[in-house]
C-alpha cells in the first residue's frame, strides 16, 4: 500500500520489492500483490507518459505487470533494483509500441504537439508517487534546458535520439551527449548509485 | 571502436537508439565494464523518472492482471547461465538438406535426447496453459518464422520457429490413424543426424502442439511411421518434411 510505505526509508523499501520479487519467482501470490501495489502506478504511468494513450497504455502495463510474474526468477539483484528491472521493461515496451507500425500514423498526428516540450508540472500527474517528485522536479530544473528537453523527449516521449535532435533543430552528437549529460547530472542530484 | 561510443549510455538508457546503433552499442556492452556500470546507474536514475510519472491504476487493472496470471505459467529459475550470444553460432551447414534424408538417416549414429515435453504426466488443462503460454512467447519473438507443408499420408504439419529461443512448437493436423502396432515419431535432423523427438500420441487424428527445447543444429522436422514405441532411428521414409531456418 503506497500509504504505508511512508514510514520506511527508500533503500528498506527498495529491500523489500526485492525479497517479495524473490517470492514471486516461487508462485507466491501475496507477494506478487505487494509488488503490484508498488510497481503498477508507475508501470502505468510511464507507459501513459510515452503512449499518450491511456487505453493502450493500459494493455502495456498489463503486458508488463504480467510479465514481472512470468520473469520474475529473472530478475538479478547483482544488476540492478528490482524497480529499476521493472521500469525498464515497462518504458521499452511503451516505446516498442509508440513505435510500431499502426502507432506510426498517430506519432505524426501528435509529432506537432510534442514540439513544445510539455512542462514538467503536466508530466507529473501522479495522485500517489512515494518518491519524492519534488526533488525530481528540482533535479530537472537544475540540467541545462538542451538536457531537460533531451532527456524530456526521449525518455517521456519515446522518440529516438535523432529525432529528438530533429524536433530540437540540434546536431546529433549534442543531443546524444546532453541525454547523458542529462542523465548523469540527474542521478547525482537524486543521489542514485 | 568509435570512442563516442561510449556516450550512447543515455540514449540506450532511454530506449532511444536506432536498431543498427542498438546492436553495435550492446556488442559494446559486452565488453566494456564501464559502459556497464553506467547504464546501471542511468537505468536506476530513469526508474525515478518512471516513478514520478506514477498514476494511480484502475481497479479492472488488477483484476486483468490477476485473470492472466492466473493462466500464465512462470519460467523457472535459470540452472546454468547461458550466454545470449547469436552472433556466435555456428556458421550454417546446409549439406544435410541436401544429401537428403536418406543419407543423413545412414550417417546419423548417435541418438541424443531431445527435450520434446510430451508432458504426459500432468493434466490437460495445465498443458493446455502452458502450450499456449510457450505458443504465444515464441509468436512474439523477434526471428519468429513459421513454415507449413503437407503429410503425404494426409494431414498438415505446421511449425513456428525461434532460433534466439531455440525453440519450436510442431503441431500437426488432419493425420490418418495408423493400423494397430504402428506410431508416428518426430525427429529432429540436421548435419549430425537425427534425434528422436519422442512417439507422438494420436488419439483422435490431430495432435496437440508439441515444444521443442534445444534445437541444436536440426534443419529440419520429420515425422515417420515406426513400431510401437518408436526407433532409435527413422526406419521408413518421412511422411512428413518441416524445413527449419538455420
Ligand atoms: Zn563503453
Amino acid at each position: 500500500m503506497l500509504g504505508r510505505a511512508g514510514s520506511r526509508t527508500a533503500s528498506e523499501e527498495q529491500a523489500t520489492l526485492e525479497a517479495q520479487l524473490h517470492r514471486v519467482a516461487l508462485g507466491d501470490r501475496d507477494a506478487f500483490d505487494a509488488v503490484y501495489e508498488q510497481l503498477a502506478g508507475p508501470v502505468l504511468g510511464v507507459a501513459r507518459r510515452v503512449l499518450r494513450d491511456p487505453a493502450q497504455a493500459e494493455e502495456v502495463a498489463q503486458e508488463v505487470l504480467v510479465e514481472i510474474w512470468r520473469t520474475a526468477s529473472r530478475f538479478d539483484a547483482h544488476r540492478g533494483s528490482a524497480r529499476a528491472w521493472a521500469l525498464t521493461m515497462a518504458h521499452a515496451r511503451a516505446v516498442d509500441r509508440v513505435r510500431s507500425a499502426d502507432a506510426s500514423a498517430r506519432r505524426e498526428a501528435r509529432a506537432a504537439e510534442l514540439m513544445v516540450v510539455p512542462p514538467f508540472d503536466e508530466v507529473v500527474e501522479a495522485v500517489e508517487a512515494r518518491l519524492d517528485r519534488e526533488r525530481v522536479r528540482r533535479c530537472l530544473e537544475g540540467l541545462t534546458e538542451l538536457q531537460r528537453e533531451s532527456v524530456t523527449l526521449a525518455y517521456y516521449g519515446g522518440y529516438t535520439y535523432s529525432q529528438v535532435a530533429h524536433l530540437l533543430s540540434s546536431p546529433l552528437g549534442t543531443v546524444k551527449t546532453r541525454l547523458r549529460d542529462g542523465l548523469a547530472r540527474l542521478r547525482d542530484c537524486l543521489g542514485v548509485g | 571502436m568509435d570512442p563516442e561510443v561510449h556516450s550512447l549510455t543515455g540514449a540506450y538508457v532511454c530506449h532511444a537508439l536506432e536498431p543498427a546503433e542498438l546492436e553495435a552499442f550492446e556488442r559494446h556492452l559486452a565488453r566494456c565494464p564501464t559502459c556497464v556500470q553506467e547504464v546501471a546507474e542511468l537505468q536506476e536514475t530513469a526508474a525515478l523518472l518512471a516513478s514520478a510519472a506514477a498514476q494511480t491504476p484502475p481497479p479492472r487493472l488488477k483484476a486483468a492482471v490477476d485473470a492472466r496470471i492466473a493462466v500464465t505459467r512462470q519460467i523457472p529459475p535459470v540452472v546454468s547461465h547461458e550466454p545470449a550470444r547469436q552472433a556466435d553460432r555456428r556458421p550454417r551447414r546446409r549439406w544435410f538438406t541436401a544429401l537428403g534424408w536418406g543419407l543423413a538417416a545412414g550417417l546419423a549414429a548417435v541418438v541424443a535426447v531431445l527435450g520434446v515435453r510430451l508432458n504426459d504426466q500432468q493434466n490437460q488443462i495445465d498443458q493446455a496453459r502452458q502450450r499456449s503460454t510457450a505458443i504465444s512467447t515464441l509468436l512474439a519473438a523477434p526471428d519468429v518464422h513459421a513454415e507449413s507443408v503437407n503429410v503425404s499420408t494426409g494431414g498438415n504439419g505446421r511449425v513456428l520457429v525461434s532460433r534466439s529461443r531455440d525453440e519450436a512448437a510442431i503441431t500437426v493436423s488432419g493425420l490418418s490413424r495408423l493400423a494397430p502396432g504402428k506410431v508416428y515419431q518426430l525427429w529432429m535432423m540436421g548435419p549430425s543426424g537425427a534425434r528422436s523427438g519422442g512417439v507422438v500420441p494420436v488419439t483422435a487424428e490431430a495432435f496437440d502442439s508439441v515444444l521443442a527445447h534445444g534445437l541444436g543444429d536440426a534443419r529440419t522436422i520429420g515425422l515417420t511411421v515406426e513400431p510401437a514405441g518408436g526407433s532409435a532411428q527413422p526406419t521408413t521414409e518421412p511422411v512428413m518434411l518441416l524445413p527449419m531456418p538455420a
